[in-house]
């Protein structure tokens, strides 16, 4: 297989035409608020990697966002549309709190593997009942996982403020875990911590399993065409359901690593959004795990470079949020655009030939 | 306690916090008749939300603060049309990129433009006019109940009579529909189902601009980040629930306000709220498997008949 196909390097065009129209448009938005659009790039880029700290906490903010966004990608390529991200992630993350308190006599050795294990298992299986609604009464799963998403969050925070809530201070969160689940920290006053191996290794996991296995061959024939799968003999309601199940868990384990590798303890509104980010971050690339990776990366310097930018220009961190939305909007318009760019050709073409 | 929860004041509340989920509601059902499913409902009553007291600050009138409400929805209903009808963009990553539009725009233009962070309110903000309906001030339970509102909450209930009378009764109506159900038919009587759908988007931004401006003009006169707070979600869950149907999505509407309005109430007295407010979602994916079984059941009855 070619790496670099004529649909790949017309995509590429694309990706960094919308890449560079949005940040344009942050700059001129910049330059009305009567700041330099150069001095707030520079500040972003210098408070995304200009220090090691600096880089660690980019590297810190790309993790979650590459492992929802491979969670997305692996439903959306099967046919499936996983909105619910965030409510798996949320009750993984409660599930790990939990096992770290109450599971506190396990040895390092097992306690990390046990709590990547249990959140994996509580996160696919909240992502199984919209699937199994999908597949077997077709109930729209866009809709579901969206209601899935509240409920999720809403029980944990119930869970978090009454029975589960912690003695030692007001805040919304529960006590904190074990020290044998507490993950090290890579660098010191930073958030990365050593999950960023474990999802260094569920990359190449789910790379593999995208790309070269017969698994991941029929999670995109089942995604692309759903029909042609079908009469291939790929069974696609099975397919589905394990292309689920795989993303709830990566989505529970994602909160599992905010648990053990952040805050120590559930806090109940332990996810910024994250779900959605990786969500966007995944159609963006179209779903591809090395594009996953690099706009993974690409969204989380922007997001730790934007507060930097803020201190030093005053310019307010969420422009970039604003910049992230048009690029979405206009991949998201990608094909629209060049039928319209095509057209237009065409029309002057034809308009060449008459004269 | 018992009476402290569940008294007259909970049915007024419920009034008040079912109306932006009625308004965002009857929006989100125009573009669902059109065969659209619009998940930006949130960003939409947020974006309302923002630029009504832009318009009621700088003005210094309710009106204007409508006005600018209204715009924000013509705009935002016009590029989500843009993009999912022209573009044939994926619809629902329309719709989180709206929402996260929305979510950064306010609160970057909250902060330069007000200097402000987390929530704007200032004197100069004026407040949507309340009713006061004469003739109920001597009736007492029905005057605590419906008089002096918002004039949103009448127009709220108003608009779901025309929207109904729109959908089933005029011709323009049924085309809306029909350019969800059969596109192709109503192309071949020679009306576009792109402007159908056009229409029914910009009328849902429209919509949502007005709930929003309930949100932030109604009774609290300021602005919040994030101030709509799932009303977008809720109000789609309300257009599922009332499977289409703007009488009866308007009454889900009201009993997801009233849940809401009740776990307030609970809160204030120690009671978690989160269970009452989790009610709406459960509800509705409940509805929805019905709702899907039912249908499912008719197109093989349909089909049988065919076959016989």
């Amino acid at each position: 297989m070619k790496l670099v196909t004529k649909e790949r390097k017309e995509y590429l065009i694309s990706l960094s035409l919308s890449i560079i129209i949005s940040l344009l448009m942050g700059g001129v938005i910049m330059l009305i608020n009567g700041k330099s659009p150069i001095v707030g790039y520079g500040a972003l880029l210098d408070g995304a990697f200009g220090s090691k700290f600096k880089i660690a906490n980019t590297l810190a903010k790309t993790a979650p966002l590459v492992m929802t966004g491979l969670a997305t990608a692996i439903a959306f390529n099967s046919g499936i549309s996983n909105i619910g991200g965030e409510g798996q992630l949320y009750l993984g993350a409660f599930a790990a709190a939990l096992s770290g308190i109450y599971l506190s006599f396990l040895p390092k050795s097992i306690s990390i593997i046990a709590v990547i294990l249990i959140a994996g298992i509580v996160g696919g299986l909240y992502a199984f009942i919209p699937g199994i609604l999908k597949v077997k009464f077709k109930v729209n799963e866009v809709v579901t996982t969206i209601m899935f998403n509240t409920i999720a969050i809403l029980f944990t925070s119930y869970l978090v403020n009454n029975p589960f809530a912690t003695s030692d201070s007001k805040m919304s969160g529960t006590d904190i875990i074990a020290s044998s689940f507490q993950l090290d920290k890579l660098v010191s006053l930073t958030t990365l911590n050593s999950s960023i191996y474990y999802v260094a290794l569920i990359v190449i996991l789910m790379y593999y399993l995208m790309n070269k296995t017969s698994n991941g061959y029929e999670f995109k024939m089942v995604g692309q065409n759903g029909l042609f799968a079908k009469y291939g003999g790929v069974k696609s309601g099975k397919t589905m359901m394990i292309a689920m199940v795989i993303s709830g868990a990566i989505c529970g384990i994602t909160g599992a690593f905010e648990v053990i590798g952040v805050h120590y303890r559930f806090l109940e509104k332990i996810s910024p959004e994250l779900a959605f980010d990786g969500m966007l971050v995944a159609l963006v690339v179209k779903n591809n795990p090395i594009g996953i990776v690099a706009m993974g990366l690409f969204f989380a310097a922007m997001k730790t470079g934007s507060i930097y930018m803020e201190t030093a220009t005053g310019i307010p961190s969420e422009l970039v949020k604003v910049i992230q939305a048009v690029i979405i909007l206009f991949i998201a318009g990608e094909n629209g655009f060049k039928s319209i760019y095509i057209n237009w050709k065409l029309n002057r073409e034809s308009i060449k030939e008459e004269n | 306690m018992f009476k402290d929860i569940f008294n007259l004041a909970l049915l007024q509340h419920t009034i008040r916090t079912a109306t932006p989920l009625i308004l965002a509601a009857m929006g989100g059902l125009l573009t669902q008749e059109a065969g659209i499913l619009n998940i930006g409902l949130e960003g939409m009553i947020l974006l309302g939300a923002f630029f009504g007291v832009v318009g009621s600050f700088f003005f210094g009138t309710s009106a204007m603060g409508v006005g600018f409400a209204v715009l924000s929805g013509i705009i935002i209903g016009l590029i989500f049309a843009f993009f999912v009808i022209d573009l044939k963009s994926d619809e629902f990553v329309i719709g989180i990129a709206i929402n996260m539009f929305a979510g950064g725009l306010t609160v970057f233009l909250l902060r330069s433009i007000f200097g402000v962070k987390g929530a704007f309110s200032s004197p100069k903000i004026i407040a949507l006019p309340r009713i006061n309906i004469p003739i109920l001030d001597k009736i007492p339970i029905l005057n605590t109940l419906l008089n002096n509102h918002t004039i949103f909450v009448y127009v709220s209930w108003i608009l779901v009579v025309l929207i109904y009378i729109y959908l089933y009764k005029t011709a323009q109506g049924r085309w809306l529909r029909a350019s969800g159900e059969y596109p192709e038919a109503l192309e071949t009587a020679g009306i576009s189902p792109r402007k159908m759908k056009y229409i029914a988007s910009i009328m849902c931004g429209i919509l949502c601009g007005l709930a929003g401006a309930h949100l932030s003009l109604g009774y609290l006169k300021l602005f919040t980040e994030q101030m709509s707070a799932n009303r977008g979600f809720i109000a789609m869950a309300a257009i599922i629930f009332g499977g289409g149907n703007p009488i009866r999505t308007a009454l889900a509407a009201l009993l997801f306000g009233f849940f809401d309005a009740l776990g307030i109430r609970l809160q204030a007295v120690g009671i978690p709220s989160q269970i009452t407010q989790m009610i709406p979602y459960g509800a509705t994916v409940v509805a929805l498997v019905v709702m899907t079984k039912r249908k499912i059941n008719q197109t093989r009855v349909k089909r049988e008949q065919i076959n016989e």
